[in-house]
C-alpha cells in the first residue's frame, strides 16, 4: 500500500516540475493569500490586549498548529476535498475496477504540492509563538505539540471524508460543506472557549475542535497539570474512524452518473 | 450603446442561472458571518475600551459585509475572459467592432449585480431578525441610508473598474496567479476586507486613505451604520466619485496602449 501511494506521490511530483515557473508563482501567491488570515490576529491584538485570558502568543500558537493539520490535508488528501468530480465525471467507476484500496486511489488523485507554502508559513509561525512563549518545557510538552498536530491533521481529514460521502447522496458537493472544512478552520483557531456556550459544545463533542485547540493548550501553557491532557487530541480517534465507516457505508448508495 | 446595453443582458441572465447554488453558499455565509462576530465579541467582552468602533457598527458592517460580498469582492475572477486570454480566442474578440474595454466592464459588472441580487436579501432580513447583540441595526437615519444607497452604487462602480483593470493586467501579463493574487491581498487589506478599516494598525490607515480601496465598501458601510455622518460622509463619497473616474480613466488608457502590441497565444 505504501509502495503504492509512493509511485503516485513520484508522478505528481514529476508532472508538477514540468512547470517550474507556474510553481513558483503558485506557491508566492499561496504565501500572500494565506498572510491575511493571520493578518487577522496580529490587528486585532494590536487593538486589545487579550482574548479571554489568552495572549497573542497563544493564539498565534493554536492558529500555527491547526493550520499545520489543515495544510497537511490540503497537500495529501486533495483528492478526497474534490471527491464529487469522480462521482459527476463518472470517475468512480474507474476507481471501482482496480485491484487497489479506493481510498488510497482517492488519496492518491491528486497531491496538492502549492499548499506547502502554507506548511511552511505555519511551521515559522509555530517557532515564532514558541520562542516567545514562556513555557517549562519537558518531554511531555514536546510531545503534546505533536499531538496536537496529528489531531489537527485527523480531526479535519474526518470532515473531508465526511464532505465525500456526501457526495454519494447528492452528487454535486455543494458548498455548504465549506462550513465545516474552511469554516471549521477559521474558527479552530482560537480556543473554543472563547465561543458561545452552544458553539462550543458543539465543537467538543461532535466536531472534536476543543481535544486539539483547548485541553492540550491548558496543559501546555501550564494552566492545567493533569497528565492526562497530553493525550486528549487521541480522542480524535474516534471521531475519524466511524467517519470512515460513513464513507465506506455510503459508498454502497453510489449509482454512476453514466457520462 | 445598445449592444452593450444586451451584453448587460445576457450575462445578467445568465448569472441568475445559479439560486440553488446561491441558496446552498447562504448557510456558509450564516456561520462565517456568526464566527467573525464571535471572535470580535469575545475581545470585546475582554476590553471594551480598547475597540476602534461601537459593537453594533461592529456587527452591521460584518452582516451588510456577508450580505453585499458578492458584489464588492475583490478576488473577482471572470472565468471566461481568463480562458479567452489563455487560449487566444481573444483573437475573435478583437475583430468585433466593439470598445474592449466597455465590453468587458460590462461583463464583469452584470455578472457580479446578478449573483448579489441572488444572495443579499435573504442574508439582510435573516441578519434583521436575529437576537441582541449579533443582529443587523437599522440605519442611522434617514441621511445615513441615502447616503448609503449612493455610496453603495458608486462602490460597485469602482470595484468593476477596478476588477476590470486586474483583468486587462492579466491580458496583459499572462499571468492570473501571481501577481494578480499579491495584489488582490494587498487591496483586500486596504479596503477593510480582512478586517475592518479602523482595525488597521495606524500607519496602514494612513496608507490606505490615500488609495482607491477604502472607498469600495468600508465607506458605505460605516455611513450606513452612521460610523461617518455629515460634510465627512459628503465629501468622502466625493472622494470615492472621482476614484471611479481615475480608475476608469487609467483603465481605458492601458487597454488601448495593450491593444496595439498585443501578443495572442496561439493554441
Amino acid at each position: 500500500m505504501v509502495k503504492v501511494y509512493l509511485k503516485y506521490l513520484k508522478l505528481h511530483l514529476k508532472s508538477v516540475m514540468q512547470y517550474k515557473l507556474s510553481f513558483i508563482l503558485g506557491f508566492i501567491s499561496q504565501f500572500f493569500v494565506f498572510f491575511a488570515s493571520y493578518f487577522v490576529i496580529i490587528s486585532l491584538f494590536e487593538k486589545f490586549g487579550s482574548i479571554k485570558g489568552f495572549t497573542v502568543y497563544e493564539i498565534l500558537f493554536t492558529f500555527a498548529v491547526v493550520n499545520i493539520g489543515f495544510s497537511l490535508n490540503e497537500v495529501f488528501a486533495r483528492g478526497v476535498d474534490n471527491f464529487d468530480h469522480f462521482i459527476k465525471a463518472g470517475k468512480y467507476d474507474q476507481l471501482l475496477l482496480k485491484p487497489v484500496n479506493i481510498f488510497l486511489q482517492v488519496l492518491g488523485s491528486d497531491i496538492n504540492f502549492l499548499k506547502l507554502s502554507k506548511l511552511l508559513q505555519s511551521i515559522v509561525i509555530l517557532i515564532i509563538a514558541l520562542v516567545n512563549l514562556d513555557i517549562d518545557w519537558s518531554v511531555f510538552k514536546v510531545l503534546i505539540i505533536l499531538n496536537m498536530i496529528a489531531g489537527a491533521f485527523c480531526v479535519f481529514l474526518g470532515v473531508f471524508i465526511l464532505n465525500a460521502a456526501y457526495c454519494f447522496y447528492t452528487v454535486e458537493g455543494l458548498e455548504v460543506r465549506n462550513v465545516l472544512s474552511y469554516g471549521g478552520r477559521e474558527m479552530a483557531q482560537y480556543p473554543v472557549s472563547v465561543f458561545k456556550k452552544e458553539f462550543a459544545t458543539f465543537f467538543t463533542y461532535v466536531i472534536p475542535f476543543a481535544f486539539i485547540n483547548y485541553y492540550p493548550l491548558l496543559y501546555f501553557t501550564g494552566r492545567e497539570s493533569n497528565i492526562l491532557l497530553v493525550f486528549s487530541p487521541l480522542i480524535i480517534i474516534l471521531f475519524v474512524i466511524p467517519c470512515y465507516y460513513i464513507f465506506n457505508i455510503s459508498s454502497r448508495k453510489y449509482l454512476s452518473t453514466g457520462s | 450603446m445598445k449592444q452593450y446595453f444586451t451584453y448587460f443582458k445576457i450575462s445578467f441572465i445568465s448569472g441568475l442561472q445559479y439560486r440553488v447554488s446561491a441558496l446552498a453558499g447562504l448557510s456558509t455565509q450564516f456561520f462565517f458571518g456568526f464566527v467573525f462576530i464571535m471572535i470580535y465579541l469575545a475581545f470585546y467582552e475582554t476590553e471594551y475600551d480598547s475597540a476602534p468602533m461601537k459593537f453594533n457598527e461592529l456587527v452591521t458592517y460584518l452582516w451588510l459585509g456577508q450580505a453585499f460580498f458578492s458584489l464588492m469582492y475583490l478576488y473577482h475572477k471572470d472565468k471566461e475572459l481568463i480562458s479567452m486570454i489563455r487560449d487566444g480566442n481573444i483573437s475573435y474578440e478583437l475583430c468585433r467592432p466593439q470598445n474592449l474595454y466597455w465590453k468587458w466592464y460590462i461583463k464583469i459588472f452584470s455578472s457580479k449585480l446578478s449573483m448579489v441580487l441572488l444572495r443579499f436579501f435573504p442574508v439582510i432580513i435573516i441578519a434583521f431578525l436575529l437576537p441582541f447583540p449579533y443582529n443587523l441595526s437599522l440605519p442611522n437615519n434617514m441621511f445615513s441610508f441615502i447616503f448609503f444607497v449612493i455610496s453603495m452604487i458608486i462602490g460597485a462602480f469602482l470595484v468593476t473598474s477596478l476588477s476590470t483593470m486586474v483583468h486587462i493586467i492579466a491580458f496583459f501579463s499572462l499571468d492570473e496567479k501571481g501577481i494578480m493574487s499579491m495584489f488582490m491581498v494587498i487591496a483586500d487589506l486596504f479596503a477593510g476586507g480582512i478586517v475592518p478599516v479602523l482595525f488597521l494598525p495606524k500607519f496602514l490607515q494612513l496608507i490606505a486613505d490615500y488609495l482607491p480601496f477604502r472607498y469600495i465598501f468600508d465607506l458605505p458601510y460605516r455611513i450606513y451604520s452612521g460610523n461617518i455622518t455629515g460634510m465627512t460622509a459628503v465629501s468622502n463619497v466625493l472622494i470615492q466619485l472621482l476614484w471611479v473616474f481615475v480608475s476608469i480613466g487609467i483603465g481605458y488608457y492601458l487597454n488601448k496602449r495593450i491593444l496595439s502590441k498585443v501578443e495572442v497565444q496561439g493554441g
